[in-house]
């Protein structure tokens, strides 16, 4: 019954106009990579630089500057709060059935926390909010690589290895490809997906294996150290007690494991996807860069979802006793 | 750019990282059949056959990725 109530909210596509307009579109992007062709930016692995001097200078830390990473971040902030608010006012408003964005983070909360509660059982509450605002956070952070204009609004840095640079509108410049004659430059873009700095995605890690020790000795006591730590074994039985204690510090080893891979995996893909982004555009400036974006939707979604999900799985594992194997918990 | 070793260099060091993918796209592939033959035997259990693939190609997949990062460290760093 719900679904037919919204096909019957649901603008139908206006399939006769909307053609029109895709058409101009891309007659526009002919026209204008023919005018302006389009150059491949210059790839860098740490996040620009948008503050000449740090704004913070400790002796642990180093030199912090403000950068294009820490912009995306602030504005994926700003999304989340947004949401915050429109899920309380929805709350508040006594609807029972919630319409608009709260009603997409219902269905969205719903699945994550089904699936949380199959796999941890009694924790699933405290479980699950590690899962779903890793998820959420990850997912806005992704997703914001398939917005027009991150990525390539910025400012003209000076470069050895620029461009020269034409002036389209007043005041606002773009680089043309070619060598420079004199000064090259190079665009430093205002915001860039905060996905691909490693800070980001090492904080996260951290976040999540260090909160995976805590709930683990929460539900198991002391007691879960013996995880890594396993001597009971090893003096009565003399050959499978050391293998007992040689996995217990091959556990403590994947512990780190988790956090590069954790760490690695979400950079990678949103990185890779950036730079395949970029070159698709600038080989072909017409209309293939549309089927990656879909690509990038995808890997986005999934990203989220596994990184959400692994957190998830491994504070469940962390609950379960470990030392006995006589089928109490299961 | 005549005779520029050290970019050759980088460029077939980037490529040969990348070869390290072939495990991970098999491995992949294994966790899928094994997957989908589960489900086709048992459909019922298809919810939980597909969250614990998801996290098997999650697990394959980070050993490609860590190939990829070394490629793009390879060719954008050093």
């Amino acid at each position: 019954m719900e679904q037919e109530q919204n096909q019957v909210n649901v603008k139908k596509w206006r399939w006769g106009i909307n053609r029109w307009w895709v058409l101009l579109f891309i007659v526009l992007s002919i026209i204008t990579s023919r005018i302006f062709p389009p150059v491949q930016p210059h790839i860098q692995i740490a996040a620009e630089h948008l503050s000449k001097s740090p704004i913070l200078n400790t002796p642990l830390l180093g030199e912090v500057y403000f950068t294009n990473t820490m912009v995306a971040m602030f504005i994926v902030d700003l999304i989340l709060i947004g949401i915050v608010f429109s899920v309380n006012r929805a709350v508040k408003s006594g609807k029972l059935v919630p319409s608009g964005i709260s009603g997409a983070l219902e269905a969205m909360l719903e699945v994550i926390y089904n699936l949380t509660e199959s796999t941890a059982g009694k924790w699933a509450r405290t479980i699950f909010p590690f899962f779903a605002i890793i998820t959420l956070t990850v997912l806005i952070t992704n997703w914001m690589e398939l917005i027009p204009g991150v990525d390539n609004i910025g400012i003209l840095h000076e470069s050895d290895e620029g461009h020269p640079i034409g002036e389209i509108a007043p005041g606002i410049w773009t680089v043309l490809p070619g060598e420079p004659e004199g000064q090259g430059y190079q665009i430093i873009p205002f915001i860039r997906v905060t996905s691909t700095d490693l800070n980001f995605t090492i904080a996260l890690a951290l976040v999540s294996v260090i909160m995976t020790q805590i709930i683990g000795v929460r539900a198991v006591g002391p007691a879960y150290f013996k995880k890594y730590w396993n001597t009971s074994t090893f003096f009565k039985k003399p050959v499978f007690g050391l293998i007992d204690f040689a996995v217990g510090l091959l556990e403590l080893i994947s512990e780190f494991a988790k956090i590069l891979s954790f760490s690695f995996r979400l950079f990678g893909n949103i990185f890779a996807g950036t730079v395949m982004l970029f070159i698709i555009g600038t080989l072909i400036p017409v209309m293939a860069q549309s089927a990656f974006l879909g690509l990038e939707f995808f890997v986005g979604l999934i990203q989220a979802i596994v990184f959400g999900m692994l957190t998830m799985v491994f504070m469940a594992m962390a609950t379960q006793s470990h030392g006995s194997h006589d089928d109490e918990g299961h | 750019m005549e005779g520029d070793i050290v970019a050759a260099a980088k460029l077939i060091g980037a490529g040969l990282a990348m070869i390290g993918t072939i495990g991970a796209g098999a491995g992949v592939g294994i966790v899928v059949n094994g997957a989908v033959q589960g489900m086709a035997r048992n459909p019922d259990a298809s919810g939980t056959v597909l969250t614990n693939m998801i996290l098997g190609i999650a697990f394959a997949e980070a050993i490609a990725i860590y190939c990829l990062v070394v490629a793009l460290l390879i060719l954008f760093v050093f």
